[in-house]
Order: structure tokens, then sequence, then C-alpha cells
């Protein structure tokens, strides 16, 4: 599903060149949950706005569903498959100030021109507990119901793959579990994969696998269900 | 998409995201609409009324009848026409009889402008719409006192009696030049034979009067021109009222850079209030690309946005600049001499034009910028648009008001110019500012904590600030340009006509009454210019060639330049008359006695190509005089005095027969004197131009208060850029200050930095515009608007006070009700 090779990503700041991601081979199949883990600065972010197609490597090749190359593509190809393929739920939640929860759950469906984007955005609000929240715009939300409308919106357009950079990062550890939960399940419901950064190691646990990451390598792979480390 | 777009449209009008973008819009718009709309009805108004100056808009005059033709083309071309004959004539009533100015009208004279005519003398009267009916004759007041009688007696004209029915007071055509001399007797046309005045040898000028629609009259001038004979000219309005003619002019260019500034001005806001539309959406496309929207998809999404606003405001603002204009005459109304013709549709036109290039030009760029936001923004904040769309951005606002200044001028080279100088004063302007913004970072070192605070503040942003402190600079600069502008503009036309300047001009004075006028004037208090011999002479040779009469009738007829060979009023002085000033040579000694020298005016000398030293001959009553040219002199035209092209040295022409002339200011009372004058001297001539300095002086003010109005339009769009700009960097500074409060910053720290931030801002900016407006104002003032400059010291004062003032009031009244609110809902507000 996502085939990550010999991916660099090189930045030029102030000081000069600064490699943040020293080549990176991954890849995750389909339906599978992964969790990327490892110290703040490490290049987790990085490597999941490369793997999303958000932003492009300095060398090495993505490949999202076996035939969509990211690497080769422009922005305006990258999108569309953003609009097909990818969900997204961030730290920061990142809802359209200007539009009610329901319209933005009906954004990706509008964006690719369907009809019944209506029905089909209640029924994910409905899914995250926030039927009677429908008409509210985001600030008058909890950083909670913010998160659960992303959620909605993410899985809305039924990706394929949803990617996740610290969902629960600036919520309180109850509603973090609480997002968490839905998350996993809606996530076993769609059969959707899912890349998952995170800190907190229990929730790391409950993904498939964890992609540990050290100063932009991939340091190593922990398999959740074994339980133990393969080199 | 499209449903997205309107819901997306519909919340930022909520939410007031497009309050101050629509607001900049419709007041490009509908300024551009009220000028253009308001300057259209003027400018016909004014051409209605120089035309009244000729009575009607072209007039063929002629020492002889003209062919048929000519009035059959006109016949064709849908024009109304007229004829009058007009020469001098004797007027006999028993044993005392007058030279008289008589002119011979049809049942259609006059095509412009009105006659008035009353019952008695010297008293008001009422408009007619034509001329006395065959049978009786009209005179000008002063003629019954003359001759003795009282209206409705019998005049002798040539061989023919008629009743003098009615009073004439005023005639549209009387206008200045010295043929008019003499008072007037208005006849019908069919009475003229009777007179048996008309004689092979008699002088007289047939007068064909059009008028009409300016395309047709157009075609008319281009198809009689070449047709005319030599002895033959057509004159346009224009050259009807030579001397409105040149405050016409300025106040036409007034007007076209009033409504450019405001144009620009305008477009800054919309630049300005795009700009921070877009950065405000930055996230909404950058999360609309992580859901997988194209740049395509982007484009069409603000295309269609940006389209609605486009549309609503155009049509808002041409609306608004139809009433404002309806207003402004309603309210004007009164105060405007003239009824201003209907408006024609072009203007609307022109205003909703207008607003779609401001939009197209000053606000795509910064939504360009939107489409190239980066998804990554989702992720990390810092990601900026690339720079290379600043450019764009500055690129397309500078080649749209390009656009619409060559547009509005329809002059490429005064376009280029401008705009050109424009661009370097910004340039200088902007590394001011920034050195403003260095300085006042050293000075805030050694301050208290609001002002560290402020300045810190303007350093770390200071790019932003520099270019906000060109903003405020370059709205406040052009508002300072225009109030100087239009105040010596003013100024200048109220001084060329003073109060008290002549207004009666006595010509054809025996030598042997110069004594007695003089003492006579003296004694009723009357207020003359001296008085100037003056004989008729022509230029025979220029250093021994022969001067050869000039071909081009036009020519003559439009500049001031004489025909070399034809006569002219010659006469002498041992002084430089006043206003005249010498450019070249040098002007005679009081007391010279030698060999005659003459002084020539300096477009005639370059029009006959005579230059100092030459040798002229002139021919006078016959005999030959010849003269060295010892300078070149300038004349100021307008100002009603007496005026002369060639004026020669003291005695040079003592033994030819001359006569003298003069002028003097008599106020509406003292307007009898006049007939004492003309009874004790009756070879005397006297020509009255009281009537056309009203005329002129009622111009002046409507062109005045049409220049008022417009400041007060400029006015309007410079308040708007001040506060889009304000508004523009309202983010940035409430994000920081919600920041300090929450770190526990007092309200009164956060509220007094802000103060001293604006204020700071306001005064550079005021400063940056003094040294603006003070060098635009010099070159404007000396280019285009050919007035004496002299510096404002004033300027430096006001300019930066006006700022900080200004910029201070808006920024804190704008920013008050954000520090009052709880940093929460600020950062909320803005999140
Ligand atoms: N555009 C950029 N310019 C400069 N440095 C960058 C850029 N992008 C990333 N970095 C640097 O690369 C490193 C990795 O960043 P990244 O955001 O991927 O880390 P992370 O593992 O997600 O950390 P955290 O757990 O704190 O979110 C950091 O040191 C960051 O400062
Ligand atoms: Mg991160």
């Amino acid at each position: 599903m996502i085939k990550a090779s010999e991916v660099r990503k090189t930045v030029i700041t102030g000081e000069g060149e600064l490699t943040i991601l020293k080549g990176i081979n991954l890849e995750i199949n389909y339906g599978e949950s992964v969790a990327v883990v490892g110290a703040s600065g490490s290049g987790k972010t990085t490597l999941l706005s490369l793997l999303a197609g958000l932003d492009t490597p300095t060398s090495g090749r993505i490949c999202l569903d076996t035939d969509r190359i990211l690497t080769d593509m422009d922005e305006e190809a990258r999108a569309r498959v953003r609009a097909d393929l990818v969900g997204f739920v961030f730290q920061t939640f990142q809802l359209l100030g200007s539009l009610t929860a329901l319209e933005n759950v009906m954004l990706p469906a509008e964006l690719r021109g369907e009809a019944s984007a209506q029905s089909n955005a209640s029924e994910f609000l409905a899914r995250v507990g926030l039927s009677s929240r429908e008409k509210h715009y985001p600030r008058q939300l909890s950083g909670g119901e913010q998160q659960r409308v992303a959620i909605a919106r993410a899985f809305a357009s039924s990706p394929k793959i949803l990617f996740a950079d610290e969902p629960t990062g600036n919520l309180d550890t109850r509603t973090g579990e609480i997002i968490i939960d839905l998350l996993f399940s809606l996530n076993a419901e769609f059969a959707t994969t899912l890349v998952l950064v995170t800190h907190d190691e229990r929730i790391a646990d409950r993904c498939d696998r964890s992609i540990v990451m050290e100063a932009g390598q991939i340091a190593g792979a922990i398999s959740s269900n074994e339980d133990q480390m393969v080199c | 998409m499209l449903k997205l777009a309107f819901k997306l449209l519909l919340r930022d009008w909520r939410a007031g995201e497009l309050t101050l973008l629509l607001a900049s819009l419709i007041v490009a718009v509908s300024t551009v609409t009220t000028i253009t709309l308001f300057t259209d009805r003027l400018q016909r108004a004014l051409v209605l009324e120089s035309a009244s100056f000729i009575a009607a808009d072209r007039v063929i005059s002629s020492p002889r009848p003209i062919a048929n033709e000519f009035m059959e083309k006109a016949t064709e071309l849908g024009l109304t026409q007229s004829r009058t004959l007009s020469f001098l004539s004797m007027a006999f009533v028993q044993n005392r009889s007058q030279f008289t100015a008589v002119k011979a009208v049809d049942e259609n004279y006059p095509l412009r402008g009105r006659l008035i005519a009353g019952p008695a003398p010297f008293e008001s009267g009422s408009p007619v719409s034509q001329g006395p009916v065959p049978g009786e004759v009209w005179m000008e007041s002063r003629l019954f006192p003359s001759l003795g009688l009282s209206p409705g007696d019998h005049i002798e004209l040539g061989m023919a009696s008629f009743p003098a029915t009615r009073v004439l007071l005023k005639e549209p055509d009387r206008g200045g030049g010295f043929s008019a001399a003499g008072p007037r007797i208005l006849m019908n046309l069919l009475d003229v034979e009777a007179t048996k005045v008309v004689q092979p040898g008699s002088r007289l000028t047939y007068r064909y009067l059009f008028a009409g629609e300016p395309q047709q009259l157009d075609t008319f001038e281009k198809w009689a021109g070449p047709r005319l004979a030599d002895d033959s000219r057509l004159i346009g309005a224009r050259e009807g009222a030579q001397s409105v003619g040149d405050a016409l002019q300025r106040a036409e260019s007034f007007l076209l850079l009033g409504g450019l500034l405001g144009v620009v001005l305008a477009g800054v806001a919309i630049a300005l209030s795009a700009q921070r539309y877009s950065t405000r959406h930055f996230d909404h496309v950058a999360i609309l690309k992580t859901l997988g929207a194209t740049p395509v998809n982007i484009d069409s999404l603000f295309f269609f946005i940006f389209m609605v606003i486009g549309l609503t405001a155009t049509a808002v603002g041409s609306l608004v600049g139809y009433l404002m204009q309806v207003g402004v005459i309603t309210v004007l109304g009164p105060l405007i001499p003239v009824e201003l013709p209907l408006p024609g549709v072009k203007p609307i036109w022109v205003g909703m034009i207008t607003g779609m290039i401001c939009l197209l030009s000053f606000a795509f760029p910064p939504l360009q910028k939107l489409r190239s936001a980066d998804p990554m923004r989702v992720i990390r904040r810092d990601v900026e648009p690339s720079r290379i769309n600043d450019a764009l951005a500055y690129l397309a606002g500078g080649g749209g008001t390009l656009a619409l200044m060559w547009w509005y001028s329809g002059d490429l080279t005064l376009t280029l110019l401008l705009f050109s100088g424009g661009l370097v004063v910004a340039a200088v302007l902007l590394l001011i500012a920034y050195w403003f913004i260095h300085s006042g970072r050293v000075i805030g070192m050694q301050a208290g904590s609001s002002w560290r605070l402020a300045l810190a503040g303007m350093q770390r942003r200071g790019r932003e600030n520099a270019v906000q402190i060109l903003t405020f600079g370059l709205a406040i600069m052009l508002l300072l340009v225009l109030f100087l502008v239009r105040t010596s503009l003013i100024k200048e036309w109220q001084n060329q006509i003073p109060e008290n300047a002549p207004n009666h001009f006595a010509l054809n004075i025996l030598p042997g009454d110069v004594a007695s006028i003089r003492s006579l004037l003296t004694a009723n208090d009357v207020k003359a210019q001296p008085l100037y011999p003056m004989i008729r002479g022509g230029i025979r040779s220029i250093n021994g060639k022969t001067a050869q009469a000039r071909k081009d009738n036009r020519q003559a007829a439009q500049g001031r330049a004489p025909r070399a060979s034809s006569g002219r009023s010659l006469t002498w002085s041992s002084q430089l008359p006043p206003e005249n000033e010498v450019v070249e040579g040098a002007w005679w000694d009081d007391d010279y006695v030698g060999p005659a020298l003459v002084s020539i005016e300096q477009d005639y000398a370059t029009s006959n190509a005579i230059r100092i030293g030459d040798s002229l001959v002139f021919v006078i009553e016959g005999r030959e005089l010849s003269a060295e040219v010892s300078n070149i002199r300038t004349v100021v035209w307008n100002n009603l005095q007496p005026n002369f092209y060639i004026i020669l040295s003291p005695g040079s022409l003592g033994d030819f027969p001359s006569t003298y002339m003069t002028s003097f200011f008599l106020a509406p009372g003292q307007k009898l004197v006049l007939n004492e004058l003309i009874r004790a001297h009756p070879t005397m001539t006297v020509l009255e131009v009281d009537a056309l300095i009203e005329q002129i002086n009622s111009i002046i003010t409507q062109v005045s208060l049409a220049i008022e109005f417009v400041s007060v339009l400029i006015l309007a769009s410079g308040a708007m850029v001040l506060l889009a700009s304000v508004q523009a960097s309202m983010d940035e500074r409430m994000r920081q200050f919600a920041i300090l409060r929450t770190l526990g910053a007092s309200q009164r720290l956060v509220l007094g930095s802000l103060s001293i931030e604006f204020l700071a801002l306001g005064f550079f900016a005021g400063l940056l515009a003094a040294i603006g407006a003070e060098f635009t104002v010099f070159m404007l003032e000396t280019q285009v608007f050919d007035l004496i400059y002299s510096p404002t010291l004033a300027l430096w004062v006001v300019g930066p006070l006006l700022g900080a003032g200004l910029i201070g009031v808006i920024g804190v009244a704008a920013t008050r009700s954000l520090v009052s609110q709880s940093p929460v809902s600020v950062l909320r507000e803005l999140a």
C-alpha cells in the first residue's frame, strides 16, 4: 500500500544544509496500522508529510496504492491522489473556521463533486457523537469535539489510508482515549491503512507495529503482537 | 464546487472578512463614476457656456457672403444655423448723431447663450428667445441718453427709420476684440436692405452661426476648413473664450488628476484588503489542499468569489456614484450659474471598467498567492508563499495603474512621466522609511517599557512596517498634494481677474482730448490705466525681405500670431507696461532719444521669425518707418489691460497722427459716467467688457466648486487606504498583544504601546508625506499647471502632525475593542 525507498529530505537553513531524513526505506501493507514513534525532532512529522504527498523528498521514491508514484507527480496530481486515497487527522485539528461542523465534514466530498455529501456527512458526525453540534462553528467547540469533527471528516471520504500526526497531542488523557478509541474502531470498520505518529506508548501498542525514528533514520521496528524487537 | 464557493463567500461576508475589500472597491468605482459624471456634465455645461461667447458652437466669419454649399452641408449634417451681419454706421436723431456698431440678426439668433432685453435703459431685463422683429430696432442702454431718446422713439439708420422699441441689455457674443467698438444697435436682417448702408466697399462682417452635436460639428469643421476663402475664418467655442480657456484646461487636468489619485488610492486600499483576505485564507487553502483540492479547484473557487465581489461592487459603486452626483448637484445647484445638461452613459461604463481593472490588477495578485499555499502549512506554520508572487503583485498593480492612467489621460508621455516619477518617489520614500524604523529602534533602546515594546515591535516587522509607512505616507502625501495644488489653482484664478480689474476700454481718443478725459475720470473717482497712444500700422519688411502674407487662416485664428503684413495696433511708451516682462534684450531708458527702437511680443516674434537686432520697416498711414528690434517681451494677455504686440520707443511715432486708448474700472453704480464721457468726447469709442468679466467669473466659480468637490471624494479614498492599511497589520499585532496579555501585561501597557506604535508610524508617514508632497507639488505646479511655485513651510509641521493624529486615532480606535477583550477570545478569533 505504501512503499518508500531511499527517501532523503534535506532543507536549506540559515546555518547551511540540514538533513532531516537520511534514507528511509519502509513498506506498509494494506489494512495495516503503523505507529511512528521517536524523540522529538527525529523527523516523524517530516516523514508523514512526505508519505502523504504534502511535501516532496529531496531524493528517493514514494509509492502509494502500488501504482501511484508520488515522487513522479506534480502538485496537481498529488492533490488528486489526496482526494482519492488519503485522509488526515492533525494535532491542531485544522478545521475551516468559517464553516460549520457539518460543512467541514462535507468538504472532501464537495471537493470531489459528490452529490450525496450532506447525508453522508451527517451520518459520520453522528458516528462521532456530535449530531447535536452540526450547525456549530469550530470556535464554539472544545478541542476534543473539534478533533472528533476532524475524524468524521477524515473517514467521511472513505480513504484507503489515514495519516494522523499526534491526534491526541493537544488533548487531555481522558479525551485522548476517547479519540483514539474512535479512531481505531472506525479504522477497523473501514479497513483503512493507518499511519499514526505518537509519543504515547499505549497508543503505539494498539497498532499492528511501530516504527522507531531516531535522528532521521529508522532505528528499528517493533511488532506489537509479538512484542519483541526485530532488527 | 460552486456551492462551496458560495458558502465560503457567504460566511466570509458574515464574518466581515469582505467588508473592507468590498468597501474599497465600491469607493473606487463610485469615486470614478461620480467624478466622471460630474465632470462630464460640467464640461458639457462649460462648452455650452463658452459656446455662448460666440452665440454658437462654430462660427464662420467673413467680410463677404460665403458660398451656399456651406449652408447645404450644415443642413445635411443636421446643424441649426443663423446669420448675422455687423457694420459700423452713424445713427441720427434730428440734430444729434452717434457712431454705432450695428448688428443685424435673423430669427434663429442666438443659437447659444441668451439675449437679455428690457423696457428701460440701465435697468434689469429678461431673457428673450430672439432679436427684434422686422421694422424695429433695439439699442444699448447708453445710446438712449446719448441720443436723447426714450424707448419707442425713432432713429435713422442710413435711409431708413426705425422705432427703438426695447433696450438691449446683454448679447452673448458681445465679447472682446476691438472690432466690436461702439454702442450696439440690434436690428433684423430683413431690414438691412432698406437702410442702403451696405454698399460696395463698406466694411462688413458676415457671421454664419452653427450649432449641433459635437460629432457633426467636427465633421463640418473638417469639411469646411479647407474650403474657406483666405479672408474667412472658422471659430470654435474654445477660441471664442480664450480668456477662460486656460482656466478650463487647468481645471480639466486637475479633475483628471484628482480622479486618478482617487483610483490609485482606492487601488492601494483594494490591494491591502485583498492581501489581508488572502493571508487570512492561507490556512483555508492549505487545509483544502490536504483534502485533495487541486490548484485549479482553488483558482476557480476564488475566481468565483472575486467575480461576485467585483460585480457587486461595480453595481453598487455605480449606483452610489450616480446618486452622489445627483446629490451633489442638488446641493450645489443654486451655486452653479449654468444649467447642467444631463449626463451621458459613458461615465457609468468608465466607473464599471475601472472597478474591474482595479480588482484584476490589485486584488488578483494576492489571490494568486493563495493558490500557491503549501499544504505543508497545515503541519508547519512557518511555510510562507514564495516571494516571486510578491513581485507579480507589484507588477500587476503597477500595470493596472498605468493602464488606468493612460486610459484617463489619453496621453502616454504624460502617463509614463507621472508614473515613473511616482515610482522614483515611492522608492526613495521606502528607503527613508527603512531608515526611520532603524533610528526608531535606537531611540527605543533608551526608553520606557511601552516605548521599548512599541519600537521593538516596529523593528521586528521592519519590512511590513516600512511598506506600511510608505502606504500611509503616500496616501497622506496625495491628500496634501491635492490640497496644495487646489489652493494655488483657486488663488491663481482669483488673482487672474482681480477685483476692480479694468472692465471698460476707451479707444480712438484724440490727442487733444487726453487731458480732459484724464481729469474727468479722476473727478469721478475712476481707477484708470495710463493712456497709450495707438496707431494702425503693418510690417512691410524684415531685414529687407518683404513679409509674406501667411496663408494659414486657421492658425492665425487659433494662435495669437497675426499675419506679419496685416495691420496692427502700434504704440510707443517710455516705460515697460505693467505685467510685461522683457525676456531678451533690454528695455530702453526712460529718457531715450535716438533712432527708432521696437519691442516685440515673444509669440509674435517667434511666429514671424523676428530676432533681436533685426531691422523692421513699418507702413503707417502710407509712410514708412524703420526701427531696430531691441527687445522681446512677454505679455499677460488675459489681464484685461491694454496690451500690444508692438511697442516703439518714445518719439519714433511723433510725426504720425495717433489716437490714444486706455482701460478703466467702473462699478455697476458708476455706469452713467460713461454717458458723460461719451457726450463730452463723441469721437471716442468705449468697449464694455464688464459682462464678459462676469461670465468669466461665473465659470471660475463653477470650476472651483468642482475642484472642491473632487477633493472631498479623494479624501474619502485616502481614509479608505488608511483604514485598510491599519486593518491589514492588525492580525499580526493582535496576536502579539494577546500573547503579551496572556503573559500578564496590563491593558494600559498594551494600549500604550499600541498607541505609540501607531503614532510613531503616523508621524514618520507624515514626515515622508511632507517630503514627497513638496517635491510633487513643485513638479506639478511648474510642469503641468504653469503656476509659480513657492515652498510651503507649514507642510513640514502639518504633515507629521496630521499623520500621527490620523493614524493614531484610526489605529487605536480599531484596536481598542480587541484589547479590552480577554486574550483567549482574541486568540480564538485569530485562530
Ligand atoms: N522546513 C524546515 N526547515 C528547517 N528545519 C526543519 C524543517 N522541517 C523540519 N525541520 C527540522 O527537522 C527536524 C525534524 O522535524 P520534525 O517536525 O519531522 O520532527 P518530529 O519528529 O515530528 O518532532 P516532534 O515530535 O517534536 O513533532 C527538526 O529538528 C526540525 O527543526
Ligand atoms: Mg511532529
